[in-house]
């Protein structure tokens, strides 16, 4: 039996037949060749497309591209549309990751049981993340409706509207119509992530401090949350990068109106690219939006000690 | 985001709008969702109401009235089939005659052996698209649907039909008939700097409509001046708003173009201009102020779901019975004679309001033409970029025939470019309450020939029409910004675009 053993190849150094040298090698060039080719081809090359747009200002009339390294960046520091764009994106951002997060961890407290049916109630929560936000969106848009939009109008019966108040053509509460549907859309991801958390936690603490005449809700801000901490970092900062490129809500159901109450980065830079056409500006703004993502999930991963 | 992911995220969004405003059917938008890979099409289907038609006739097709002629089909044969296998593309609006010519394309496929592709998106996609293709001179398009605002833009672009016609005798559609035309859409829509951009297409112009019955039960003459539509409009909002009705609607959604549309109209009819001779910007001056505060004016006296309301919306609170008196496009009207219209026949047209002393052409700048109707026309352009230019251009000339054109009016419902449409008995038959109605085409033309108003001819129009102006006029009507001073939104709007005018050396 030994002996047979021994005369296999040592599956590390044999090399086969049929492979040529280069792919048989123990080196992981050829291994990373694919991906860093897909990378390179959907990544690199467009990123830098972009940076070099950025560096040319487009006559508009003559649609002539001239090198001016400086222009767009400097428009870009004096244009008030893009200081109240990075204002609404991170008001956008800060806003639906507390809701999604806070009403995500309640609910998955409530579906983190074993009991007949929760398992349902769990694969139910996947239903609103497999329709297209800007379906979402149009639902949304129909439901808000001041003239015959369902939740306008259960908001218009509690008195808390005048009848017939358009909620997403007013500047004061365009915003919050947004954020419904994204919240609405997006809680049941944080739902699962907290569930899947939740789940893994071990139950020999919990025992302890029932054990030890710990309420309910001392052990969940003593043992749960601590113990999450890294669960909620990871998901806060996934959300947190997607939100900041919020784009089919605001397109969709106020394409970024009113005026531009709900006017996000990226629906800026859209509107820049579809409407005026000036690929170099939009590229800069694309761009801007780029760095404040890296410099925010940077810090944030710094401060949390996350590591993907 | 990639080109192609907004591609998607906005079809959705279209077909959908295009559903909730009855221009496509269920099971069309639910096909749509099938491309567009939603799996729960039938979840969102129930969410957003049930089956539409569209507002035209599709039902027509495939008729015998509507057969396409034998002497046309023989000239297609002949002249196309040595092109057989060339594949042309065009990019356009889901505007009628673009969807009908997508329904009937067959008929110019089969005897030509030409493949055609028509791809259908949103507007602002379409002027994307058609910019992409002009700044890297791909030929990707070998057709440009064209709107008027965008005309100046791609003038240098495109291929001077009338020339090209001369140029290339064996590919001439014979008795074509360049008279047949309109003179006014020919002038207004496809003319810039002398030379021809594209063949006029399609005609979406403003009149006034309003509901006979509720104009008759509280007495009101149909107005003919700003003055009583203003009156008018408030009386029936004080009377009818317990009922859920106002006085009008309005396409006021900020940010988009149908904004602008309204807003112009507005400066026109107060006696004002977008530009001046000395192409700056006079929409801040008196009457363009005027203009602007009358608007505000008619907003209370609009469904505050007005703000938020593009064509379709306002289309919407026409057929819904939330307004009474609406000047609009005259396209509307055969979805509000649709079959299952809850106002069928309850709708009449009018000739526009009048209002102040229209400015006169001499005083305005970039071509701008001041007058009584907003028109949102647009014109058919043969790419110079092209690689199939010459089997474009006789799908341009089949597109474009008389035969076409009339037939593409009696399935969908819009007002012709060609004279002889206009006369057609067939057309004429239609002209009475019901389906696919034609009963407005007579007061369409008469405004086409007399009413006609135009946006200005220059390259960077496209952009302020669609940003900086409906922007602010969206912060001003909505309050964010302004105060409601419309003075003061005026004076940012006219900053900016001196400004980017100075900056583009025009």
């Amino acid at each position: 039996m030994s002996a047979n053993i021994a005369s296999y190849p040592d599956p590390g150094t044999e090399r086969r037949p049929w492979l040529p040298r280069w792919l048989a090698s123990e080196s992981p060039i050829p291994w990373l060749l694919p991906a860093a080719a897909l990378m390179i081809v959907f990544g690199i090359y467009p990123l830098i497309y972009a940076i070099t747009l950025s560096l040319y200002k487009k006559n508009a009339a003559t649609r002539k591209m001239v090198f001016d390294p400086t222009h767009n960046w400097v428009k870009i520091l004096g244009d008030d549309r893009v200081w109240n764009a990075i204002y609404n994106t991170f008001f956008y951002t800060g806003v639906a990751l507390v809701f999604q997060l806070t009403l995500g961890m309640l609910i998955a407290l409530l579906l983190d049981s074993d009991r007949k049916g929760y398992g349902v109630l769990r694969a139910m929560m996947t239903l609103p993340l497999v329709i297209p936000p800007a379906v979402t969106g149009m639902m949304f848009l129909l439901m808000l409706n001041g003239s015959f939009g369902v939740l306008s109008r259960g908001i218009i019966a509690l008195g808390l509207l005048p009848t017939g108040f358009s909620i997403l053509g007013t500047a004061d509460t365009a915003m919050a119509g947004v954020l419904t549907a994204e919240i609405w859309q997006w809680t049941p991801f944080m739902v699962l992530i907290m569930l899947a958390g939740l789940r893994s936690l071990p139950k020999e603490p919990f025992e302890a401090a029932a054990i030890d005449g710990a309420t309910a809700v001392q052990a969940f801000f003593k043992l749960t949350l601590p113990m999450m901490s890294k669960v909620i970092a990871i998901a806060v900062l996934i959300r947190g990068i997607d939100l900041f490129r919020a784009f089919d809500y605001v397109k969709v159901m106020t394409d970024s109106g009113p005026g531009t109450a709900t006017e996000t980065l990226t629906s800026y830079a859209g509107r820049i690219y579809f409407g005026n056409a000036d690929f170099p500006y939009a590229s800069t703004v694309a761009l801007l939006t780029l760095i404040i993502v890296i410099v925010v999930s940077s810090t944030f991963m710094k401060l949390f000690r996350v590591k993907l | 985001m990639s080109f192609k992911d907004y591609d998607k995220k906005t079809f959705i969004a279209d077909a959908a709008r295009d559903f909730a405003a009855r221009r496509i059917t269920k099971r069309e938008f639910m096909k749509k969702m099938g491309i567009a890979g939603v799996g729960l099409s039938a979840f969102s289907a129930g969410m957003l109401g049930s089956t539409r038609p569209f507002k035209g006739n599709l039902g027509l097709i495939g008729t015998e009235a509507m057969a396409q002629d034998a002497t046309m089909t023989a000239w297609l044969k002949d002249v196309g089939s040595k092109f057989k296998g060339a594949k042309i593309r065009y990019t356009s609006e889901a505007t009628p005659p673009t969807v009908v010519l997508d329904k009937i394309k067959k008929e110019f496929t089969d005897p030509t052996g030409i493949e055609v592709e028509v791809e259908i998106v949103p507007l602002e996609q379409v002027l994307a698209k058609a910019t992409q293709d002009v700044q890297g001179q791909l030929g990707t398009y070998d057709l440009y649907y064209l709107d008027q605002s965008w005309v100046a833009t791609f003038a240098q672009d495109t291929i001077d039909p009338m020339q090209y016609y001369k140029d290339k005798p064996d590919l001439a559609m014979p008795g074509f008939d360049w008279e047949d035309f309109s003179k006014p859409l020919v002038d207004g829509l496809a003319m810039y700097d002398g030379k021809m951009v594209g063949i006029p297409f399609d005609i979406p112009i403003m009149m006034l409509m309003y509901r006979k019955d509720i104009l008759e039960k509280h007495g009101i003459a149909v107005p003919t001046t700003s003055e009583e539509f203003t009156a008018a409009i408030k009386a029936i909002t004080e009377a009818e708003k317990a009922n859920g009705m106002y006085g009008t609607g309005l396409q006021a959604k900020s940010g988009h173009y149908s904004l602008e549309c309204d807003w112009t109209q507005m400066v026109w009819n107060a006696g004002g201009s977008i530009f001046g001779a000395d192409k700056k910007f006079k929409g801040n001056d008196e009457a363009g102020i005027a203009g602007l505060q009358l608007y505000q004016e008619w907003l209370k006296y609009a469904p505050p779901e007005s703000l938020n309301s593009t064509w379709d919306g306002q289309f919407q609170m026409m057929a819904s019975g939330q307004c009474a008196l609406v000047e609009s496009w005259d396209e509307f009207f055969p979805g509000l004679d649709a079959a299952d219209s809850k106002v069928q026949g309850l709708w009449m047209p009018a000739k526009p309001i009048t209002g102040k002393p229209l400015r006169p052409i001499s005083e305005v700048g970039f071509g701008e033409v001041p007058n009584r109707a907003h028109q949102g026309g647009s014109v058919l352009g043969l790419s110079k970029y092209s690689k199939n230019v010459d089997a474009a251009w006789i799908f341009m000339q089949w597109a474009c025939s008389k035969d076409v054109m009339t037939r593409c009016t009696l399935i969908g419902g819009f007002a012709p470019m060609r004279l002889s449409s206009f006369t057609d008995p067939r057309v004429n038959e239609k002209a009475k309450v019901g389906p696919g109605t034609t009963r407005h085409l007579e007061l369409v033309k008469w405004i086409i020939d007399n009413d006609m108003a135009s946006e200005p001819d220059m390259p960077l129009w496209a952009g302020f029409s669609n940003n900086e102006i409906p922007v602010n006029l969206g912060k001003l009507l909505t309050g964010q910004d302004f105060g409601g001073d419309a003075k003061k939104c005026m004076d940012t709007i006219a900053a900016a675009i001196d400004a980017a005018v100075a900056d583009a050396g025009l």
